[in-house]
């Protein structure tokens, strides 16, 4: 088990810059998992922390070591592939005992580990059937398999749910965690479902175009996001965003309906005076009208969902969504009063996209 | 999955009643079916039932054009020559030899064109060019360049041996020389299209497994046995068979280089029956020795598709 580390992290493809200067302290035995949307960098940075690509610049180091110009097979990493890369000639046993073969591990120590994961993630029944014989969920836990055998310093998963349908990814999702806790070792997970990323994570890295958007825990980037994108990435449905100016203390959208900014006391406010910001509400922090700021706005669409019920409506020139309770069924075309709770407003710098905290 | 679900799909209507051949019985499916199958059938019995038959048939007759028609019938006459005719003996040794040595030639030289080929070069084509030249030239083309690269006087390999310090060799009054020389040529001309298959066969293997082996810790040496070559079991089988086949006819490059020669000794099974139906306008007993090389052929495809099967 071990630290990892990315000092000022670079790759690029010719002139193409892809990842550009990543800088981040992983812990002995933390979860941590990359999202961002596709092609933001996720798999080229796991793939340089396996040495399955090449680095362009800076630094990574496992433990203390400086890795940059050691092959995988000296890393000391497992990897879970998001297409398996299970080994299709060999059996299931075969596939899990490779690696410790290649090390010269004894065939007794070799058995006993395989029983061991096996029994871990229910495979015990499988070890004599190849991958072809599989279905994805086993796959899927056989390529775990193959990677816990080796008691590695660091797992490494890129995407390995993708290839699931929904029940089985949530079912998965649980195991991975559950596995964690079994064993500790450091993992570094990517994926492009901020559900799992949320679920999963000690610490979830946002990338977005090759850079760190924000680091931090699942509440921190939940509670208080570091840009519009973090704050529209994390969460579903997304959070809601609408352009206002800030005027004596309140924020004025463009349709005339206001807010008062009393959020972490009025002195904020004072500087804001006149600027152009982007309100951030998440749909699940609207409130009865009774309660909180109120706010009103032509219902468009309602979406009954069973467990509550989604409402799109009108706020000036923006659409925003909220999730409330059940029972709350009006018509579209009607005037929506509802309330927002003021404390769980963000605000963002219209112009940097930045939170204005 | 997707297989049994499409089979359910077929079957499920009439539950089961549907086999082929129960719609076979049914006499307005059944003329359809005929009509379907009329074509494919008259085509197959025409370039395949009739010629083999008639071929067979052809080597149980005394037919000789230079003794005179009508053909009588010989029964088995033509096959008991064969017994005691040493020429067929050699010329099946040769060509079984020249098999031996040539295919697992052609087929490690053409793994090895495959796996240079197939490293991640910027621009692929030369070692593709390259690689389609050889298969592309006609066999006898191929026989007379290499007849002077042998030519003992003229001839590029005796050139180099002699700039090396060696003496010149007379390939072609050699009978191991000859036969040498035909094997090199022919694993050189053959190599390609083994190669093109095995090719065709390592872009199927994806990249993610090598990858995955790197990180589990196998080494360059140790991803080839334990990976590539398994995986391209069955492009290798494909191709040995067609490599084989072709290998049991070879015809063209000893016949363009050394004509048999000397003597009998790098002739081959067809340069005979050739030899025996061309010159001799033996027709009969061309034909059964047809009918050997053609029962050889069938013998290695069957051990071949048994391989295949028994692998699963
Ligand atoms: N060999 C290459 N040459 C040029 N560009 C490449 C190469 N490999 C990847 N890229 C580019 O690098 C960027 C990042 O790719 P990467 O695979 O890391 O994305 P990702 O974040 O994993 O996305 P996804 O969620 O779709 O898997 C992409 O824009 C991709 O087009
Ligand atoms: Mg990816």
């Amino acid at each position: 088990m071990s630290s990892v580390s990315f000092r000022r992290l670079e790759k690029s493809y010719g002139s193409l810059r892809i990842v550009k200067g990543i800088d981040l302290e992983i812990a002995d035995r933390e979860f941590v998992v990359l999202v961002g949307p596709s092609g933001c960098g996720k798999s080229t940075t796991l793939r340089m922390l396996a040495g399955l690509e090449s680095i362009s610049g800076g630094e990574i180091r496992i433990g203390e070591k400086v890795v940059n110009k050691l092959p995988p097979r000296e890393r000391d990493i497992a990897m879970v592939f998001q297409d398996y890369a299970l080994y299709p000639h060999k059996t299931v046993y075969e596939n899990m005992a490779f690696s410790l073969k290649v090390r010269g591990v004894a065939a007794d120590e070799i058995k006993a580990r395989i029983t061991q994961a096996a029994e871990m993630l229910g495979i015990g029944q499988l070890l004599e059937r190849r991958p072809s014989q599989l279905s994805g969920g086993q796959r899927q836990r056989v390529a775990m398999g193959r990677a816990i055998v080796r008691r590695p310093q660091v797992f490494l998963f890129d995407e390995p749910l993708s290839n699931l349908d929904a029940k089985l990814r949530g079912q998965v999702r649980t195991e991975i965690k559950r596995l964690h806790q079994a064993i500790g070792t450091t993992i570094i997970y990517v994926t492009h479902d901020q559900v799992e990323a949320m679920t999963l994570a000690d610490r979830i890295v946002i990338l977005k175009g090759g850079e760190i958007e924000q680091v931090g825990t699942p509440d921190e980037v939940y509670n208080s996001p570091a840009s519009i994108f973090v704050g529209g990435f994390i969460g579903s449905p997304a959070m809601n965003f609408a352009k206002g100016v800030v005027q004596s203390g309140e924020i004025v959208f463009d349709g005339g309906e206001h807010l008062p900014l009393h959020r972490n006391g009025a002195g904020k406010a004072n500087g804001l005076e006149g600027r152009e910001v982007v309100v951030g509400i998440r749909p699940e922090h609207f409130v009865s009208a009774g309660e909180g700021q109120p706010l009103s706005g032509r219902v468009q669409v309602v979406e009954p969902l069973g467990s509550d019920t989604l409402i799109h409506f009108a706020l000036g020139s923006a659409t925003l969504t909220a999730r409330v309770a059940p029972e709350m069924r009006p018509q579209p075309g009607e005037i929506l009063s509802i309330g927002v709770d003021p404390s769980r407003i963000h605000l963002f710098d219209a112009a940097t996209e930045r939170a204005l905290n | 999955m997707a297989t049994a679900s499409e089979t359910t799909l077929v079957s499920a209507p009439a539950e089961g009643a549907t086999k082929w051949w129960t719609r076979f019985l049914d006499p307005s499916e059944r003329t359809l079916a005929v009509l379907l199958l009329l074509p494919a059938a008259f085509l197959l019995a025409l370039i395949i039932v009739y010629p083999v038959g008639r071929l067979v048939w052809t080597s149980f007759q005394n037919l000789s054009l230079t003794s005179g028609l009508p053909a009588t019938f010989a029964g088995l006459e033509n096959y008991a020559l064969m017994l005691d005719d040493p020429v067929f003996w050699e010329t099946t040794w040769n060509t079984i030899l020249i098999t031996l040595i040539t295919v697992p030639g052609a087929l490690v030289v053409g793994m090895i064109l495959a796996l240079m080929a197939n490293l991640p070069f910027e621009t692929k084509w030369p070692t593709r060019l390259s690689l389609l030249i050889p298969w592309a030239l006609p066999l006898s083309f191929a026989g007379l360049i290499f007849a002077w690269f042998f030519h003992s006087e003229y001839g590029v390999v005796n050139d180099v041996l002699r700039r090396l310090g060696f003496e010149g060799v007379i390939w072609f009054n050699s009978a191991n020389w000859a036969f040498a020389a035909i094997c090199l040529t022919i694993v050189w001309k053959t190599s390609s299209f083994m190669a093109l298959i095995i090719l065709a066969g390592l872009q199927t293997i994806p990249r993610s497994l090598y990858e995955a082996a790197e990180v589990d810790g196998a080494g360059r040496i140790r991803q080839f046995f334990e990976i590539t070559l398994p995986l391209l079991k069955p492009a290798i089988v494909v191709a040995l068979i067609f490599r084989t086949i072709t290998a049991l006819q070879t015809f063209d490059i000893p016949y363009t280089m050394t004509r048999g020669g000397p003597g009998t000794s790098t002739a081959t099974l067809a340069m005979y029956i050739h030899q025996n139906t061309v010159d001799f306008l033996d027709l009969g007993y061309g034909s059964a020795l047809a009918v050997v090389m053609f029962l050889l052929s069938m013998g290695v495809t069957v051990v071949y598709l048994r391989m295949i099967r028994a692998k699963g």
